[in-house]
């Protein structure tokens, strides 16, 4: 399903830091991996590049067989819209909208008719529990109720692939729990592929797979 | 200065595009006003130059306005015992007929007596032609040429030279070359010496002089020499240092450089808003910044000066570019006032160089300065508010709070209430202005509420239009309500101007068509020069009955047109055939006053006719008696109607031709209004006009259609500061909807980064953007015809009351409208271009992590 082969990435300043170094990582569909290391390892940049956030600078990364480096910026866009699925620390809802309009976005961006845009992110917001919260705005949530919400945007098309950074770093520990047993349930119930970023050793445990990096590079992988 | 050197000087390279478009508007402000002023100067200073150099050892002039006066009053001058010496001169300012050389100033004087108040320094050869008082008498195609003109043209001592007279195209001869220093400077250089009784005979002056300089007898002081001179030669005759003559032509030039700073204290009123909301902007992204340093033990007072110094900086960069940008318009500026005042107001100049003063500059700065810390001043009194543990969590700070708008609509309300009360009620100029300025505050504090309303009306449409793109950039609107506010209120105030200024200009021009209507109708204008407005050659009385005996010519009007000093200032003085203009001009506006009543009054010189902008000007009544000074005494009538007229921006008052004559002794005349009998051929009636004078005299026989264009080409000329205004106003405006969009993406990152990372294409993030963009020209577009609407009432009543005196109908301008809806949308799309790439091209990673 993913395939990162001699992966690199350098940033590029006053002095050129390499964040990742010669990384080769295969995920297999359906499998829930996780990915821990130190701050600074490399774990959110890998993520970014697996989700076409980012480009590598050097080697590929393929998504069911298709390297994502030779796709244009629309192309990538695409393939992040029908096949990934976003899952973020700060929840990065838009603070204008209404729950059922963020679950909603991603299918008004594909043009897909409004009715069936409402009944999808009406069935997502249940999903997630939410059903009762459609029309209230972010700041109307609690912080578990709003990663919910990200959570139930980032399945609007069901997508093979689950990618979250962090998912409970910004929520207390009984809400964090709440959000990973339902990501775990979504994985269980949808077969997606989840990549989850984390320093928490709860969720890391909690995983089939982990992955540790270390300055950059792979520095275990651990299948239990 | 450490502070700014850390903490500012990194934010404002993070980001310089802003910064530029920050103080944008105060390098449009400062360049209008050093461009204008500079150029305004350097004419003025060329005027004053040109009369300190030709004035010699001339202490008092003696003139009575443009007209002249006749010969005898130089004997009486003369007989004044305080008067040491008295020399006649005549001045005229003719085309020089060389390409590029422009106006030539001839300065003719009496030969014999001139050099007693002028050195004449002429080169090695040339001396005898002064000493020799025959040369010019007996030659009076003889000139005497500066150095400068003569090189430049290569012309020298016995050279023939080509000058348009009034008896046609002549030849003269170049007697003599003034060495370079003195006079010779005058006029750019372009200065010759004539004959004072040939220029008589060339320009067709009759018996008359332009002016006598006067050098006093040792011991008698200025003062005493202006007295004895006043009571000898009584109030029709103005008696004046040299230096006078400047104050004139600065008054004629006041009404030109009003529209100019008018133009200029605009752009930098409205650039202090995009200042202001740059400044608020970045408080507002600087919470945490500003909650370190108060952390880490700045005071409030340091966070304050920290903004207002960095407003400071803004000023003074601004200011630089702003004083730069003004220098090099400058050049061009004072080129278009030479040709302004040349051809609306018939004076010239001829400022070849740039007066360019200290002072000016340092003044300039400091307004720029001023102006920057006076929009960063609220802004930097916020940052010092900021609560430190508050300024390091994430908040909803653009959410206007429901109570300050509470308080904004209620001030508002008032600011109606009283405004309404003061046109209503007042009666004074203080009430009136007072109305005005609380009018336009009521909009300014209305338009936050009124911008987030249209903000959340636009939603549905734009909704309607793109679903997603559509509503994000109505709620980005929504949203921050005072990052759109600022700049929906420098765009409502600069079309709430041009709408004003449009308005006006429409009206106008339709009065103007109208006036023109009434009265400029005759078939044909016998003129002297090309043009109505130049009065430098005159017909002489004799022409009129030469021209009546012409088949085909049913009415000859002749008109004289002068310039006199009416209570201190230039108005015009036009001599007309009363009964016969009356019977021609029936179609004519009456402001005050029966139409024939007046015009046989004035026939009968029992009164006279003023025009409806001096009356306005002057506070002057129907009935009114008026004291006009003439050369034969005083002219004492009262005001037997009131016309609209827009001969002259200053005013303009009718007599009788016969009441001229008598009373200023001159029966030249400058324009015949010929009227053709039924059935005459026009052209055939202009060849005969042309056959019968054009051997004898310089003469031109315009057509009504000619005469038209050309008043409607000086309107255009007149209104050419009018379309710079404009032009102003759709840039600052540009400026602002580039700068809310720029600060509003940088504002944005975050939630346009999440639309990218959720599968938003790049189109959708251009057209959510450029959506936005049109939304804010949208809102701008409402507010500020409301507001022009309001404006234009205002204007109209500034323009009659304090400016021109012209009376102008309301008439809103709904094709200035129709032209600024795709202008200002135009220029919202193309100012949401560069904006909306940055955000498609800007990192998604970096937009996701930003805070």
């Amino acid at each position: 399903m993913i395939s990162v082969n001699g992966v690199s990435k350098s940033f590029d300043g006053k002095r050129q830091v390499t964040a990742l170094e010669q990384i080769d990582l295969q995920v297999a569909r359906g499998e829930m991996v996780s990915i821990v290391g130190a701050s600074g390892s490399g774990k959110s940049t890998l993520l970014n590049l697996i989700g076409g956030l980012d480009r590598p600078s050097a080697g590929e990364i393929r998504i069911d067989g298709q390297n994502i480096a030779k796709l244009s910026d629309d192309d990538l866009t695409r393939l992040r819209r029908d096949k990934i699925g976003f899952i973020f620390q700060f929840f990065n809802l838009l603070p204008s909208l209404s729950c059922m309009e963020n679950v909603a976005l991603p299918l008004h961006l594909k043009g897909m008719p409004k009715q069936k845009t409402t009944a999808r992110a009406r069935e997502l917001l249940d999903l997630v529990q939410l059903g009762h919260r459609l029309d209230h705005l972010p700041d109307e949530l609690s912080g578990g109720e709003r990663q919910r919400v990200a959570i139930a945007r980032a399945l609007a098309f069901y997508p093979p692939i689950l990618l979250a950074d962090e998912p409970t770093g910004n929520l207390d520990s009984h809400t964090g729990a709440e959000i990973l047993k339902l990501i775990r349930d979504l994985h269980e119930r949808l077969g997606a592929t989840v990549l989850i970023v984390t320093h928490d050793s709860g969720v890391a445990g909690s995983c089939p797979r982990m992955v540790t990096l270390r300055d950059g590079r792979v520095a275990g992988d651990v299948r239990r | 200065m450490i502070l700014l050197r850390l903490i500012s000087w990194p934010y404002a390279r993070k980001h310089l595009v802003r910064w530029v478009l920050t103080i944008g508007g105060i390098v449009l402000g400062v360049a209008l006003l050093v461009g204008m002023y500079t150029a305004n100067q350097s004419v003025l200073e060329a005027f004053n130059r040109t009369v300190e150099h030709i004035a010699g050892k001339t202490q008092v002039q003696v003139s009575a306005g443009d007209g002249g006066f006749a010969e005898e009053v130089l004997e009486r001058v003369q007989s004044d015992p305080d008067v040491r010496a008295a020399a006649p001169v005549i001045e005229q300012v003719v085309d020089s007929g060389f390409k590029g050389q422009g106006k030539l100033l001839i300065l003719a004087v009496d030969m014999t007596g001139d050099r007693s108040l002028r050195d004449y320094d002429l080169e090695g050869g040339d001396e005898d032609v002064m000493d020799d008082p025959l040369v010019f008498l007996a030659q009076p195609d003889s000139l005497i040429l500066t150095r400068d003109f003569a090189a430049r043209n290569g012309l020298a001592s016995g050279s023939k030279l080509a000058m348009k007279t009034m008896e046609g195209d002549k030849q003269f001869t170049v007697r003599g070359i003034l060495r370079s220093g003195g006079m010779t400077s005058a006029f750019g250089g372009n200065l010759a010496i004539m004959d004072i009784y040939a220029a008589q005979k060339f320009f067709g002056m009759g018996r008359r002089f332009d002016r006598i300089d006067i050098g006093l007898k040792d011991g008698v002081t200025l003062e005493q020499g202006q007295a004895s001179l006043r009571k000898l030669l009584g109030p029709g005759f103005e008696v004046e240092a040299p230096s006078g003559r400047g104050q004139h032509f600065e008054s004629l030039m006041s009404v030109y450089s009003m529209t100019m700073n008018i133009a200029s204290l605009f752009a930098l009123f409205i650039g202090t808003f995009i200042i202001y909301n740059s400044f608020a902007i970045a408080v507002t992204q600087r919470r945490a910044e500003i909650g370190i340093l108060r952390a880490l033990g700045a005071t409030r007072g340091q966070i304050r000066s920290l903004f207002l110094g960095e407003s400071v900086v803004a000023g003074l960069a601004g200011s630089a570019v702003g004083i730069g940008f003004g220098l090099l318009m400058a050049q061009g500026l004072t080129a278009s006032t030479n040709k302004f005042m040349e051809s609306v107001m018939g004076v010239s100049a001829n400022a070849d160089h740039m007066l360019v003063r200290p002072w000016l500059l340092v003044t300039a700065a400091a307004v720029g300065v001023i102006t920057s810390m006076v929009a960063a001043f609220l802004p930097a009194r916020n940052a010092a508010r900021v609560d430190p543990v508050k300024a390091l969590q994430k908040g909803q700070y653009q959410v206007l709070s429901a109570g300050e708008n509470r308080r904004r609509r209620t001030a508002a309300l008032a600011a109606i209430a009283i405004a309404a009360g003061c046109i209503l009620f007042g009666r004074s100029t203080v009430a009136f202005y007072s109305g005005y300025f609380l009018a336009m505050l009521a909009m300014l504090l209305l338009t936050p509420a009124l911008s987030l309303w249209l903000s959340k009306l636009l939603r549905a449409p734009l909704k309607w239009v793109r679903p997603v793109e559509g509503a994000l950039a109505a709620d980005s609107l929504i949203q921050s309500p005072r990052r759109t506010s600022a700049t929906v209120a420098a765009l409502m105030l600069s079309l709430a101007l041009v709408i004003a200024l449009g308005g006006m200009a429409r009206a106008s021009y339709m009065e103007i068509a109208d006036w023109m209507d009434g009265t400029m109708n005759p078939d044909f204008f016998v003129t002297t020069s090309e043009t109505i407005s130049a009065r430098t050659y005159h017909f002489p009385d004799s022409m009129l009955d030469g021209l009546r005996r012409i088949p085909g010519i049913a009415e000859v009007q002749p008109v004289r047109i002068v310039r006199i000093n009416f209570r201190g200032k230039p108005v015009m003085l036009v001599a007309i055939d009363s009964l016969s203009i009356a019977r021609r001009t029936r179609g004519r506006r009456a402001t005050a006053g029966d139409f024939d009543g007046m015009y046989r009054a004035a026939a009968e010189q029992r009164g006279l006719i003023i025009a409806d902008n001096l009356a306005q000007l002057e506070k002057l009544k129907l009935g009114e008696t008026l004291e006009i000074g003439a050369p034969s005494g005083i002219l004492r009538l009262p005001i037997a109607g009131i016309l609209q007229d827009f001969s002259n921006q200053l005013g303009t008052i009718f007599i009788d031709r016969a009441l001229y004559r008598r009373l200023w002794k001159d029966d030249a005349i400058d324009v015949f209004r010929i009227y053709l009998a039924p059935g005459a051929v026009a052209a055939d009636v202009k060849a005969r006009i042309l056959d019968g004078f054009v051997h004898e005299r310089r003469i031109f026989v315009l057509s009504n259609k000619e005469v038209r264009s050309y008043v409607f080409k000086v309107t255009d000329q007149w209104f050419g500061m009018t379309y710079l205004q404009l032009f102003v106003a759709v840039l600052v405006a540009i400026l602002g909807i580039v700068n809310t969009l720029t600060v509003s993406i940088t504002d944005r990152r975050r939630e346009l980064g999440v639309l990218r990372a959720v599968g938003g294409l790049r189109n959708q993030i251009r057209h959510t953007i450029w959506m936005e963009a049109l939304a804010i020209g949208i809102i701008g577009l409402t507010l500020g015809v409301a507001a022009g609407a309001v404006n234009l009432y205002y204007m109209l009543t500034v323009s009659r009351q304090n400016f021109a005196g012209i009376a102008l109908d309301y008439t809103f301008p709904f094709g200035i409208v129709g032209v600024l809806v795709p202008v200002i949308l135009g220029a919202a799309f193309g100012s949401a271009l560069f904006p909306a790439e940055s955000a498609v091209r800007s990192s998604l990673v970096e937009a996701l992590e930003y805070e």
